[in-house]
């Protein structure tokens, strides 16, 4: 489904990506966790066209995102993506948030944009916040608006960028709960997060990442119990108190 | 003191500030246009669009507006080969000049909206455009709006400048009744009173809409 291929990038002399590569099968959840300024969040953007990389290939779906031929925003329409400070449009209520990409990329009529929102809405557990300005909602309330906003594409793929580390303890649940069943519809997802219960739960994988570099890679228990190098220990060992 | 001064000849006071207001909504009229085109330009990735838009606004911003005045006086006629006439003249040096100002309020507004916004329209699909046009420009417009009215009311005093090339505004009349009846305190408190009075409204409306634009944070 996403093949990431030796890709390395770089901002100016400075590499912030060495030769990664990553394949992720249809209905995988992926989870990167490492720390600041490992190239997670770098990554992530250049699998949906936000961020250019230099070197090496990623092809999502059979298409190189990359390729003069590729419609980057086709593909783009395809990849859901939710970010670390939510990025809701704070002139639109949060149906209008919902409804924008649907009605302007898809060409859908109002009136069905507007019921595929509700059940949106409905199925992220706030239907009642639909015509209320992202303002006067709580972190964990934003959030949700977020992913529903991106599964109003009726993505392929789902990108989450660090969706909890901008929120208050008690409403980072509401949030990974609307993940962890997103995971168990089997829709395809990389989510780069340090919740390590959520990994523990629903990752078929778990990568960790270092300035650019993948280190490490394991897809159960054995990645928390016995990590092989040095640097996941220490990284592991301070996460998880 | 002799406030009928003011009374006697005041069909000339309200010619000269219809002329003022004239200016003054010719210039913005023409200025803002150009301004937005000149403030996306200096936020373009292409150079030729660029580099001439950021000397236009640096070499404009650098240079006092009465001289662009009396700049765009003695030069309309040799581009056009003709006499222009003071107003058309005027106009245009304050579209020249007020457009390198209000491209700087559109560049600052549009910068004012993050990167992660123009981020989240791009990641579902909406083209640049798009993006531009219903998450960006709504939010940059509504930042830009208190500036922009405070350079309007700028602009308004600065049409006073044109007095200087015998454009007939406002107080071109009122020191030409001046010569004509002495009246010299009368006549230039009034204007004074003028000025401020309109001035003043326009701020106040401005405070308004800061207040507004606030409650929508």
């Amino acid at each position: 489904m996403i093949d990431i291929n030796n890709v390395s990038k770089w901002y100016g002399k400075l590499q912030v990506l060495h030769n990664v590569t990553e394949k992720i099968e249809r209905g995988q959840t992926v989870v990167i966790c490492g720390p600041s300024g490992s190239g997670k969040s770098t990554l992530l953007r250049c699998i949906n066209g936000l961020e250019y990389f230099q070197q090496g290939e990623i092809i999502v779906d059979g298409i190189s995102v990359q390729s003069r031929s590729t419609n980057i925003y086709e593909l783009r329409a395809d990849i859901g993506m939710v970010f670390q400070h939510f990025e809701l449009y704070p002139h639109m209520t949060c149906l209008d948030n919902i409804t924008l990409a649907p009605r302007k990329v898809r060409k859908k009529l109002e009136e069905e944009a507007r019921t595929l929102a509700m059940s949106l809405l409905e199925r992220v557990g706030i239907p009642e916040q639909a015509h209320k300005y992202p303002g006067e909602l709580s972190g964990g309330q934003k959030q949700r608006v977020a992913i529903a906003r991106a599964l109003a594409m009726k993505p392929k793929i789902m990108l989450f960028d660090e969706p909890t580390s901008a929120l208050d303890p008690e409403m980072i649940k509401e949030v990974l709960d609307v993940m962890i069943d997103l995971t168990k519809g089997g829709m395809t997802m990389i989510v780069v997060t340090h919740e390590m219960g959520f990994a523990r739960e629903v990752a078929d994988e778990i990568i960790f990442m270092d300035e650019g570099r993948i280190i490490e890679r394991g897809a159960d228990e054995s990645f928390f119990r016995n990590p092989k190098s040095e640097r996941t220990k220490q990284f592991l060992s301070k996460i998880l108190m | 003191m002799d406030w009928d001064v003011i009374l006697r000849n005041l069909p000339f006071l309200l010619m000269g500030l219809q002329t003022t207001f004239k200016l003054a909504i010719v210039a913005a009229a023409g200025a803002f246009p150009l301004g937005i085109l000149l403030g996306l330009s200096r936020l373009s990735s292409k150079w030729w669009l660029y580099y001439p838009a950021s000397a236009y606004v640096h070499l404009i911003r650098s240079v006092p507006l009465i001289l662009v005045i009396f700049w765009f006086f003695f030069l309309m006629p040799i581009i056009t080969g003709r006499p222009v006439g003071s107003f058309t003249s005027a106009a245009v040096a304050f579209i020249i000049f007020e457009a390198a100002y209000f491209a700087e309020i559109v560049r600052a507004g549009i910068q004012s909206i993050s990167k992660g916004q123009v981020m989240a329209g791009l990641s579902t699909g909406l083209s640049h455009i798009s993006t531009m046009r219903h998450i960006v420009l709504p939010q940059a417009i509504r930042n830009m709006i208190p500036v922009l009215v405070t350079q309007v009311i700028v602009l308004f005093q600065d049409t006073s400048l044109a007095y200087v090339i015998g454009v007939r505004e406002f107080l071109r009349w009122t020191s030409l009744v001046d010569a004509r009846e002495f009246r010299s305190i009368e006549l230039y408190a009034t204007a004074a009173v003028v000025y401020f009075i309109i001035c003043f409204v326009g701020s106040t409306i401005t405070r308004r809409l800061e207040k507004k634009g606030g409650r929508l944070r």
